[in-house]
């Protein structure tokens, strides 16, 4: 006798299945609202000029909402981002200072300079035992003063192949967007395919189930940390190329757009639960409302405004969905 | 019947109270007196805390009546209760670190001044007063934190106290005291008896009985095994009334097949258990008997790398292994089912499917990728090996019944073919068709040759799986007994005092309270 392999469709498993699902199919709903809104309000906003540009700026954002993601998966919280990537734009500038020759040895410092700090993060949580919200806050503030004090005025220069990367296009798409793309199915089948994004769940999930199935739960948080911070300088360097110039005022409150988009897209801030496709829809539905309303020519405290508004709405509904 | 005389202040007369079709007490009159501790005891699931959760007004009995202070109740709420003076000292301290002893006992009652602020003078002194009332010497100003464990639960009993109180009911007060720190315990039973309180006082340890209590209730599955005066008992009369009859539950027959040793402990301390000496061989299941509180689970930590050793040796297969942390012990091919499926054993919100291949992960992947055949294969395996019913792999573990979260811990284990497997509590909280499934597949391990050391708080689960019982007290083993030489008595013996008594006398008719 064997058993039925697939549940059957009663009523109660498609409820479940609705349930479990409820952040994904909320963030992709609100994204279609948004975008009616935007069709309806501005004939500027459905054009492919427009669209591909929002597709670009999500990968700013949703690079580094990716490492957050995994981050918070574990439990944990990133705070340093937004000084990292500001740090990261400096310092590539610097190194680079215009020449193609410096390029290599720029990217491959501004990358190296992530894994440092990730590896650092690693150690204070795993070693000292401090809490990583506390760990990342207090390097929050160093970067950022170690960023501010190379200088608070624009500096060095993106080298020329830089530059055009930031404006090529493979086919329609914008090359930023296609690496944040090839990050996204990268990382999502790590986390579905491999022993490590296993984990991942596993230490969010709970961390003591996992210690006591001899998880190494250090190496684990290591790991998330590590790539967070990868993905903090990587995008330093997609600003420089935006820029062309080491800007100072880059990166201010992205870890709090990168929790947003984690948030929105339906992972659990207590670790165990969410995935990087809602973390797509998550970034997607920020840089969205962000266009509409610059294209609506809303002002900017206005869109913060409205940006909270939808925060705690989604957020409210998840809850609703999910008792 | 039932003696009522005239300061008796509480009196519950056949109780009755089923939860989900599981009568938990069947009938039970209880009744006890201002100014005398009176002792409640039983194993574990006997009905005690029960009983004493429709005291409280927390459950509602289904029929049966109380008579308190002379007034007839069908049911209490824990308004009524309450109001009432009746009080629950559990086991858990609920206290505030950080705020001092008054600020604790006071705690959402504060003084106030005429503007609404805190009367601070007034809650020290109130305090101050309550402490000196109950003969605490306690400092009201200093903070919780800072007191030991004996004196944070006399401030739990302060606050309980801060009000008016005629009954007292101690939930196991002492399972969390060392035995230095008892006394402080029953000098302040003392104090409330002089003031003619009545004490309910529930313990599994009978030298406490002894010492403090006038009167004792035995329960047994949901009865009154009988009540009498303490002196008319003799300690081996009270086990034996605890113990009753034997269960006459099926545990599945094997030959116990002992092979060579797997195990060796020597001279292992931990915080929690000191200088443990064992042997585990292939083929054998050991019980490891003991009072919640004795140190069987941590012992089970510390052999499963969880807990620090302080000192001692562990030998595997004659090597000498470390085991400083659980991913070590897993290497080395120890497996832990802990105690607490729900906080220890399983991810209760991620698939049936990750929580069982786990720990295997590293055996399913090629090039670091996991391979989904093979993974659904292991699924399988473990499904069909264990009978576990489930509809889909993909469904949260949280969905399954008792007995099939069980089953998905023990195949997370199995599949690493472990050469020891520690169980804590491995069949608490299943039914009875699981435990019988649980306790062969248990016997099929021993046959291919995996030494078992059980942790059971049931003695019949004890006394019918294990080849050797080893019983711990105080974080030590104090005795050990074969399989043919156990009987209940014997292990609560060891498990209560330490040491084993001369042979049982006879006992007389025990019937009600007419002693």
């Amino acid at each position: 006798m064997t058993t039925v392999a697939a549940a059957p469709a009663t009523t109660e498993t498609r409820w479940r299945f609705f349930r479990r699902n409820a952040p994904y199919l909320i963030v992709y709903a609100l994204i279609l609202v948004i975008a009616v809104f935007g069709t309806l309000s501005s004939e500027r906003f459905l054009t492919d000029r427009n669209l591909l540009n929002v597709f670009r700026q999500t990968a700013f954002l949703g690079t580094i909402a990716l490492g957050q993601t995994l981050v918070i998966l574990t439990g944990g919280i990133d705070l340093s981002v937004g000084s990292l990537v500001k740090l990261s734009v400096l310092v590539s500038a610097i190194l680079m200072n215009g020449e193609s020759s410096n390029m290599g040895v720029a990217i491959a410092a501004t990358l190296g300079l992530g894994v440092l700090v990730g590896f650092i993060h690693g150690l204070l949580i795993t070693r000292l035992n401090v809490p990583p919200f506390v760990v990342t806050l207090g390097s929050y503030s160093i970067l950022y003063g170690i960023a501010l004090t190379i200088t608070t005025n624009p500096i060095g220069r993106a080298a020329p192949e830089m530059l055009r990367f930031y404006d090529l296009r493979i086919g329609p798409i914008y090359a930023p967007t296609i690496v944040f793309i090839i990050l996204l199915v990268a990382l999502s089948f790590v986390l579905r395919r491999t022993t490590f994004g296993r984990y991942i769940y596993a230490v969010g999930g709970n961390e003591q189930v996992a210690r006591l199935s001899g998880i190494p739960v250090k190496r684990v948080k290591f790991g998330v940390y590590i790539l967070c911070s990868l993905l903090a300088s990587l995008t330093g360097l997609f600003w420089l190329s935006r820029m062309g110039i080491g800007d100072p005022v880059i990166g201010d409150g992205l870890e709090l757009q990168t929790i947003t988009a984690a948030i929105l897209g339906g992972t659990s801030l207590f670790g165990g639960r969410g995935s990087l496709w809602g973390t797509l829809g998550g970034a997607l539905l920020l840089s969205l409302t962000a266009n509409v309303l610059v294209v609506l020519n809303v002002n900017q405290w206005i869109q913060q405004l409205i940006q909270g508004a939808i925060i705690l709405t989604a957020v409210a509904l998840y809850k609703q969905k999910s008792r | 019947m039932t003696d009522t005389s005239p300061d008796t202040i509480l009196e519950m007369r056949q109780i009755a109270k089923a939860f989900a079709g599981v009568q938990a007490l069947k009938g039970v009159s209880f009744s006890c007196r201002a100014g005398q501790v009176h002792a409640l005891v039983g194993e574990n699931g006997a009905g005690k805390s029960t009983l004493m959760k429709i005291l409280a007004g927390a459950y509602q009995p289904d029929s049966g009546e109380i008579i308190y202070k002379g007034r007839r109740y069908t049911s209490l709420s824990t308004r009524e209760a309450l109001d009432n003076g009746i009080r629950i000292i559990y086991q858990e301290l609920n206290l505030l670190p950080y705020m001092t002893v008054a600020e604790n006992i006071f705690l959402g009652r504060e003084p106030r001044t005429g503007l609404g602020l805190i009367d601070t003078k007034k809650l020290y002194a109130d305090a101050e007063a309550i402490l000196q009332r109950l003969e605490m010497p306690l400092d009201v100003r200093q903070p919780v934190g800072e007191l030991t464990v004996a004196r944070q639960q006399m401030v739990e009993i302060a606050k309980a106290l801060s009000q008016r109180a005629d009954v007292i009911v101690m939930d196991e007060p002492s399972a969390i005291l060392a035995g230095h720190e008892l006394e402080t315990l029953f000098s302040v039973v003392e104090s409330l008896v002089r003031q003619g309180v009545a004490v309910i006082y529930i313990s599994h340890r009978l030298d406490e009985v002894f010492r403090i209590a006038n009167e004792v209730t035995v329960l047994k599955d949901g009865q009154v095994v009988g009540t009498h005066p303490i002196e008319a008992l003799t300690r081996a009369q009270l086990i034996q009334m605890m113990v009753g009859r034997s269960l006459d539950e099926a545990f599945p027959h094997g030959q116990p097949r002992r092979g060579a040793p797997v195990l060796t402990v020597e001279g292992v301390t931990t915080a929690a258990v000191r200088d443990i000496h064992l042997t585990l061989h292939a083929g054998e299941i050991v019980g490891l008997a003991g009072l919640v509180g004795s140190g069987r689970t941590e012992l089970a930590r510390a052999l499963f790398g969880a807990d620090r050793l302080q000192s001692g040796t562990v030998w595997l297969n004659g090597e000498v292994v470390t085991l400083s942390s659980p991913a070590q012990a897993v290497d080395a091919g120890i497996a832990l089912v802990p105690e607490d499926r729900k906080t220890q054993g399983l991810f209760m919100e991620l698939p049936i499917r990750n929580n069982i291949t786990l720990t295997v992960l590293d055996k399913l992947t090629r090039y670091g990728v996991i391979r989904r055949r093979a993974e659904a294969e292991r699924v399988d395996q473990a499904r069909r090996e264990l009978a576990i019913a489930m509809a889909s792999a993909s469904a949260e573990v949280q969905y399954l019944s008792g007995g099939n979260q069980q089953k998905v811990v023990l195949s997370k284990w199995l599949a690493r073919a472990p050469k020891v497997i520690i169980l804590d509590e491995p069949t608490r909280g299943i039914d009875v068709g699981a435990k019988f499934e649980i306790y062969q597949l248990m016997r099929q391990l021993t046959e291919q040759g995996v030494a078992i050391l059980m942790i059971s708080s049931e003695l019949t689960e004890i006394l019918g799986m294990s080849d050797r019982i080893l019983v711990m007290r105080d974080g030590r083993i104090v005795g050990e007994l074969a399989r043919e030489e156990a009987t209940e008595e014997r292990v609560m013996q060891l498990a209560t005092t330490g040491s084993l008594l001369p042979a049982t006398t006879e006992l007389p008719g025990y019937t009600g309270s007419d002693a």
